[in-house]
């Protein structure tokens, strides 16, 4: 009896499980379909935008190597440096924002705080590509929309919104005691101190999380790129360059090393998460006893 | 303090970044008057893979100007956004500037564009022909010079199409597989233009008119698109699936412009035929397709400091010695009437087919802006024969339907 009921719960068991992994395959091969797709297509050697069959029919790797040597009509190159600087620098600008306006609407206490903090909520719900013309003139007469001042124009409009975006640090920063603080102030740490010998060290997933995302921002950007560069071509940042591939002069010759240019601009922020992703295990992990 | 000391750093930055503006501005002085004249054109016109055709022009302008000292400064715009771009910001924008006659009107509300009056109306006059120029005339003045037509027509496999079968569609379908944008509006309206439909009055330049897309003959067109979409040996022509069939010998003729000429030729090589819009059979009756046509046209920015070196540079630009250097370099179809009648020039397909194109089976695409509203409907109408919710049953509402979504100002 008791070995027949043990049966039947553990066959269950197997039903649902394979139910659920049934499920959850089918919603993977869903979800990584046209990623997998964008990969096959930047090595496929039939030109053209259009193919019938799903899988190309021979494999080459001259989307990639044309990216780079075919550099007269879009300098792929060109675009993918000019990015990498512009993102490099709001990265850093952005971060640095982000965690110093955190840092101060969690741990000080001045009268304009609250205000502050709602102001940011109303102004936070409103796009930002809706100041975008307002912000073109303002750099146009600061003189900043020719050469290579756009690359400072550019940086200053991805860093420049950053501290309105306080609300996740700031969350995290609240989660650590104030004593540690106190205990530190007791030992004669000045504020900056607190902030980067203290905080900052015990908050090293919410850094991680702040990086890659003002990284991404400008990386990916188009919109306020677009407005910003107008004709300047040396200029061009990658979004830009892959949305000229598909223009329909371009379309039929560029389209599989647009494919190629997909896959080639997630590399760094790949890259930059595999380096900082063991920092999200650590965190608070020893930081205040029981 | 240090926020201050961030944004005492950004503003030198910035005081800095104009006096290097500033400076540049200044060229060496060695003869004459000292201009700077920025002048926008679409990449390949600048690229040392297709010859610098921009740049080529650009230094014999100077040369045959030696009052002027003149600084270039080139910047890349393709036509179809130059307008746009002009219009948004007329002060940071190009001396001289390539443009899609279809964004006039922005450029024109923003007095963004220069009228070419006088001699220089006269020799624009002189080399070209009045339908190249109409498109660029508005309110009677004329806002650029032509340098290619801009519309699209048919290409088509020899192999498997005579020249007696290019004239009909319907002949056509019979011998071969045809392939057409069937949902795009840029020309599925070819038919509908065939068959008495008008936009905009007779010269597509009256805005009361209105849009005449309804009535019997529309829902006659409707209905011959219905049967022509089931046809087996007809392919809709969507995300580039025309040339992919044209590749792999799926696909026998396809609708499209210029710039796909290269590929096209390279998929049929010596096969490869051009040639103007065919007829279509409504009912036994013969119908023409027409294509809406424009042209390119090189403009002048009001704001321009140097406007009489600005007028000549475009002037210059349009002349029948850079068009053919752009015709040699970059295969674009000349319009000057001068040049179009030298033996090579004459005996080149393309040029042919694309002029026959635009003189014979096409109308003027309007440039009212009342035309912004005549895309998307026409273009539901194209998907939605193809997925099969516009029948025979429902081709007449449907059809009205259309033309009330064309002719009211609702998005």
């Amino acid at each position: 009896m008791a070995g027949k009921k043990m049966q039947s719960a553990s066959r269950k068991r197997f039903i649902n499980n394979t139910i659920v992994h049934v499920i959850l395959a089918v919603l993977a091969v869903i979800w990584v379909f046209p990623i997998v797709w964008v990969i096959l297509t930047s090595f496929r050697a039939e030109k053209g935008s259009y193919v019938s069959t799903f899988l190309p029919q021979s494999y080459t790797l001259d989307n990639y190597i044309r990216l780079f040597t075919d550099t007269t009509i879009l300098n792929f190159p060109q675009m993918f440096m000019n990015t990498l600087f512009i993102a490099i620098c709001s990265c850093i600008l952005a971060t640095f924002y982000v965690l110093a306006v955190s840092y101060c609407l969690s741990r000080l206490r001045f009268k304009l705080r609250k205000p502050y903090m709602n102001m940011a909520m109303i102004l936070g719900l409103f796009p930002g590509f809706m100041s975008m013309i307002a912000v073109y003139f303002i750099l146009k007469a600061l003189g900043m929309t020719e050469g290579n001042l756009i690359k400072l124009a550019l940086i200053l409009v991805y860093s420049g919104g950053a501290g309105l975006s306080f609300q996740i640090a700031k969350g995290f920063f609240d989660t650590i005691p104030m004593a540690v603080d106190e205990a530190a102030i007791l030992d004669g740490c000045t504020r900056w101190q607190i902030f980067t010998k203290i905080t900052l060290p015990l908050s090293k997933p919410i850094v991680v999380y702040t990086v890659l995302t003002s990284f991404m921002s400008p990386w990916l950007d188009f919109i306020f790129a677009k407005v910003i560069c107008r004709a300047n071509s040396d200029q061009y940042t990658i979004a830009i360059g892959l949305w000229r591939m598909l223009e329909k002069e371009y379309i039929d010759s560029w389209y599989t090393c647009f494919a190629a240019g997909a896959v080639l601009i997630s590399i760094p922020i790949a890259a930059l998460f595999l380096y900082m992703q063991r920092y999200y295990v650590d965190g608070m992990s020893g930081a205040v006893k029981g | 303090m240090r926020r201050r000391a961030v944004s005492l750093l950004l503003a030198a930055l910035m005081m800095s970044g104009l006096a290097v503006t500033g400076l540049t501005g200044c060229g060496s002085s060695e003869g004459g008057e000292s201009v700077r004249l920025m002048v926008w054109s679409p990449s390949e016109d600048q690229s040392k893979d297709s010859g610098e055709w921009l740049q080529t022009c650009c230094e014999a302008f100077a040369d045959a100007h030696p009052e002027w000292d003149i600084t270039f400064v080139y910047g890349v715009m393709d036509e179809a956004s130059a307008g746009e771009q002009v219009a948004q910001d007329p002060d940071a924008s190009a001396d001289v500037f390539m443009y899609a006659n279809n964004s006039l009107e922005p450029m024109r509300n923003a007095d963004a564009i220069v009228r070419f009056g006088g001699k220089y109306r006269e020799q624009i006059e002189s080399t070209n022909s009045q339908e190249v120029l109409d498109t660029l005339i508005m309110d009677d003045n004329l806002y650029g010079i032509p340098f290619t037509t801009n519309t699209w027509f048919m290409y088509y496999d020899k192999s498997v199409f005579s020249e007696e079968d290019i004239k009909s569609l319907d002949a056509m379908l019979e011998k071969g597989v045809v392939s057409f944008p069937f949902v795009n509006s840029w020309y599925l309206p070819a038919f509908y233009l065939g068959n008495g439909c008008t936009l905009f009055g007779e010269d597509g330049k009256d805005e009361e008119a209105g849009v005449d897309f309804g009535g019997e003959n529309a829902v006659e067109v409707t209905n011959y698109l219905i049967d022509l979409e089931q046809n087996p040996n007809f392919r809709i022509d969507d995300l580039g699936s025309g040339l992919a069939g044209l590749r792999d010998g799926s696909v026998n003729a396809l609708f499209s412009g210029s710039w796909d000429a290269n590929a096209v030729k390279e998929a049929l090589g010596d096969n490869i035929g051009v040639a103007a819009l065919p007829t279509y059979t409504l009912n036994g009756e013969e119908k023409q397709m027409y294509a809406y046509a424009g042209t390119k046209a090189i403009g002048v920015n009001t704001h321009s400091d140097y406007m009489v070196q600005a007028v000549e540079l475009a002037i210059w630009l349009g002349n029948a010695e850079s068009q053919r250097l752009h015709y040699e370099l970059r295969q674009v179809v000349p319009c000057n009437t001068e040049l179009l009648e030298e033996e090579d020039i004459m005996s080149d397909e393309l040029v042919t087919a694309q002029n026959n194109t635009f003189s014979y089976t096409s109308i003027i695409q309007p440039l009212v802006n009342q035309m912004n509203n005549c895309w998307t409907p026409v273009e539901n109408m194209g998907k939605g024969i193809r997925n099969g919710s516009v029948t025979h049953d429902n081709a007449k509402e449907q059809t009205e339907q259309m033309n009330e979504a064309m002719n009211s100002d609702g998005i």
